[in-house]
């Protein structure tokens, strides 16, 4: 697990991740299809996830940093600024995290 | 034609090696020979997945009481279910664990009684208390997500606050404060269970304080009695909206405690089709839209949300399933409520329990 995020005591911040942050699906989340629509399911729910959204998760494999999640949407999407992927990717996974639904 | 459900609840057994005292299954249960087997149970579950249901909730009794709970867990996770297991722990030796999860178990939620060992035991009518937190230690390093469930009651939650650091220490990604329902056997013992109020608000309390604390890192959710609430709750999202439960024999049945209500004949798996069951049973039909209810329901603005409440609790409280849920303050039969919470509200004796009587 990266460091990102971590104080003493094992308790996760609620912070936004770091560009060096590794994000991967939490625990017991996972991807399904539901009425031939992207789904990630979770316990006790579910949430559709489409569109960018979708691009940023399935790069999420614990492997990539944020900084390389942003470098390969700033190619995919051509004339965007990294700093501003960089920031939407960030407040996405963010959000993700207060589900438990990410960590990183 | 009704949207079709996105969870099933499939009580694979009413087995159980504890006999709490809030146990919500009902008074009649079925016995190991009625049980569904193994691939009827799979069958099941692929009929369900093609209607579109996301989430299975194994639950029992004790589910880990069959034997083939790995077959099941494997047949789910193969007809794309998301699947959950509820379970006391008990039934789930050490060297079990990673065998259900290799068979494809996405989540467990692990049950405690209380913090502490004697009043436990004194709950679940058996011992269990040491061993599961044993068995939560292991969950933890578990690549699954791990709930843990404390059913709370009059009787333990003037130690709301030492119970959830209790569990915190546990290490779970959720924690769900329950508070006891009244119906099966709980209700033979709602006297000793109902909170007073001034518990409830303390426990309400004690939630905030811990949501706060343990915000990204556990999730914690309440269930709150209603018998306190001003208005009834949207009983599993309204009777054959959202959720399908199946017991132990295959009959299927939109909640838990539906089977107590005189009049209804519940079909089984084994008959029909749980699609055509969902869609053209007379049960699941008897309480969807509106003709049905009554007045103050039939003129409200929340008939839409709250469906009239539950009809469980409607035919338990006042023996018309048909009625305004009576925990509504516009029920005429809220008094039945009130003189309830009134005598949770007055000094109680030490309880004198009425322990589950399983079945073998």
């Amino acid at each position: 697990m990266a460091a990102a995020g971590r104080i003493p005591g094992g308790v996760v911040a609620l912070a936004a991740p770091l560009p060096n942050s590794q994000p991967r699906f939490a625990a017991g989340c996972r991807w399904a299809t539901h009425a031939e629509k992207p789904v990630v399911l979770y316990p006790e729910g579910m949430i559709r996830i489409q569109g960018t959204g979708q691009n940023v998760l399935e790069l999420c494999d614990g492997q990539r940093t944020v900084q390389q999640i942003v470098e390969v949407l700033a190619e995919k999407y051509g004339a965007a600024d990294p700093a501003r992927i960089m920031e939407d990717v960030g407040s996405f996974l963010e959000a993700l995290q207060k589900k438990r639904i990410v960590d990183y | 034609m009704t949207p079709n459900p996105l969870a099933l609840i499939a009580e694979i057994t009413h087995r159980c090696p504890l006999h709490c005292v809030y146990c919500s299954n009902p008074l009649q249960m079925v016995a190991k020979q009625a049980e569904l087997a193994t691939e009827e149970w799979v069958r099941v579950f692929q009929e369900a997945s093609r209607m579109g249901v996301l989430h299975l909730h194994l639950t029992g009794g004790e589910p880990a009481a069959r034997s083939d709970l790995e077959e099941l867990i494997a047949g789910a996770r193969q007809a794309g279910l998301y699947t959950n297991l509820i379970t006391s722990g008990l039934g789930i030796p050490e060297s079990r664990l990673p065998k259900l999860v290799d068979a494809g178990l996405d989540h467990i939620q692990l049950s405690f009684q209380d913090s502490q060992e004697g009043p436990a035991q004194w709950i679940a009518g058996a011992k269990g208390h040491a061993y599961k937190i044993v068995l939560a230690e292991k969950i933890r390093q578990l690549p699954l997500a791990f709930t843990v469930n404390l059913v709370v009651h009059r009787q333990n939650l003037d130690h709301i606050e030492e119970m959830i650091d209790f569990i915190e220490q546990l290490g779970p990604g959720r924690i769900e404060v329950a508070n006891a329902q009244y119906y099966g056997w709980a209700l033979k013992n709602r006297e000793h269970l109902l909170p007073t109020p001034e518990q409830l608000d303390n426990c309400m309390r004690a939630v905030e304080a811990a949501q706060a604390r343990l915000a990204g890192k556990t999730r914690i959710d309440c269930v709150v009695p209603d018998y306190y609430a001003r208005y009834p709750k949207a009983c599993m999202g309204g009777w054959g909206r959202q959720i399908v439960l199946i017991d132990p024999a295959g009959r299927a049945l939109p909640c838990h405690a539906a089977g107590v209500i005189p009049g209804i004949q519940f079909d089984s798996v084994r008959d029909h089709s749980l699609q055509h069951i969902w869609q053209e049973s007379a049960a699941f039909n008897m309480f969807r839209g509106d003709e049905w209810m009554p007045e103050p329901c039939q003129s409200c603005d929340r008939k839409a949300q709250d469906f009239g409440g539950c009809r469980c609790q409607a035919f338990l409280v006042t023996g018309n399933a048909a009625a305004t849920d009576p925990v509504c303050s516009l029920s005429p039969d809220h008094h039945l409520i009130e003189i309830a919470r009134a005598s949770a509200a007055s000094e109680a004796a030490q309880p004198t329990w009425l322990y589950r009587a399983n079945v073998g």
